[in-house]
């Protein structure tokens, strides 16, 4: 459901950054997408495809990249990746952490001419 | 020519700034606002209720209902008192700052010490649209299963508390608190938990008193 929402907003940043850069059309949108953010790629894809239509990125595809996870304790430091263990430190055994990356959301490229 | 023009810019920008608009003007307005999620029917409604019973009587309240298409949520509320403002999501599965923003305008903020807002039954969408609020607090129940942890971890990181609701009923379901705990450990192993019973009243009595504290505790930055 949220994946139209994100599409919206999506398309607000690519018509504008179009315009001002003054491109005819846009053929390719990159995008960067966390492992920990809830979004099912294939609906933000047809999404996509459906909000193009009739716009300068009308035939554009989407290139979702996603960003693995990455943890850091607050207690010892250690930064990591989440196993079977969930969230928790290997060190500490505790989860109490920031999450450094996966929660991204954005868009890095427009391509077009 | 094709070129490549580099944007690198967060998708949801725009309910970011809106919700760091809100934010600053809640805290000059010195008002705590708490963001409630939870799966459909895990007892949002029925935890407001049980919690404006006492904390009307102490902090000055209002509540935001989100709710897709009715009002019956904010009529349940209504014999409160208090302002209610309705935002009706015509089939979106979550609030925005936006939406919330213009909402605070039907209140007179200066008025307020505390602002709730049930946030649309859905456990993934809201939990990536900042309100601007204070902090958000995650609402399970029971019957949901006691694998939601395990499937919604961004909610359960970001909560400042959860709650485990309709625990009078675990003997008729298949809910296993030692499950359900190990995997909320796991994620967040100091979240603070408050298990209850809105029906049968288990657990209420430390949800007020942390949430009280909370409000209370709220300072002028
Ligand atoms: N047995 C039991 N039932 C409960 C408890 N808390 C709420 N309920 C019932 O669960 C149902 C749903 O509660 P609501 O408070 O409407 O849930 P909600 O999260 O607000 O639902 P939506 O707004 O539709 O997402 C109602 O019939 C409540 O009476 C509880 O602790 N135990
Ligand atoms: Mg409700
Ligand atoms: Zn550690």
């Amino acid at each position: 459901m949220h994946e139209l929402r994100i599409v919206e907003d999506l398309m607000t940043i690519v018509r504008k950054v179009a315009e001002e850069k003054g491109l005819k059309k846009v053929t390719k949108v990159n995008i960067s997408m966390g492992k920990l953010v809830q979004i099912v790629p294939s609906l933000l894809e047809a999404a996509f495809n459906e909000a193009v239509a009739g716009s300068v990125a009308e035939g554009a595809s989407i290139e979702i990249e996603t960003v693995a996870v990455q943890l850091r304790c607050r207690i010892c430091g250690k930064t990591f990746t989440p196993d079977a263990n969930g969230f928790e430190c290997p060190v500490c055994r505790i989860s109490d952490i920031d999450v450094l990356n996966g929660n991204e959301l954005f868009i890095k490229s427009i391509e077009g001419e | 020519m094709t070129m490549e023009i580099t944007i690198m810019r967060n998708i949801l920008d725009r309910n970011q700034d809106k919700a760091r608009e809100v934010r600053e003007l809640l805290v000059s307005k010195n008002i705590m606002m708490i963001n409630l999620i939870s799966s459909p029917g895990a007892g949002k409604t029925t935890l407001l209720e049980r919690t404006l019973e006492t904390i009307t009587g102490r902090f000055r309240a209002a509540v935001i209902e989100g709710d897709v298409t009715t009002d019956r949520d904010a009529r349940r509320l209504q014999r409160f008192d208090i302002p209610i403002t309705l935002i009706n999501t015509e089939g979106g599965c979550h609030l925005d700052s936006h939406s919330i923003s213009r909402a605070l305008d039907s209140f007179n903020l200066d008025e307020l010490d505390v602002i709730f807002v049930e946030n649309v039954g859905n456990l993934v969408c809201p939990s990536h649209f900042d309100l601007g609020e204070t902090f958000k607090i995650a609402v399970v129940s029971t019957t949901e299963g006691d694998d939601k942890p395990a499937k919604y971890p961004m909610i359960f990181r970001e909560a400042k508390a959860a709650i485990l609701n309709k625990i009078d009923l675990i003997p008729y379901t298949n809910f296993s608190p030692a499950n359900f705990m190990s995997d909320l450990r796991s994620l967040n192993s100091l979240l603070p938990l408050f298990e209850i019973s809105c029906t049968r009243g288990d657990g209420l009595e430390e949800w007020r008193k942390w949430l009280e504290e909370q409000i209370a505790g709220r300072v002028r930055t």
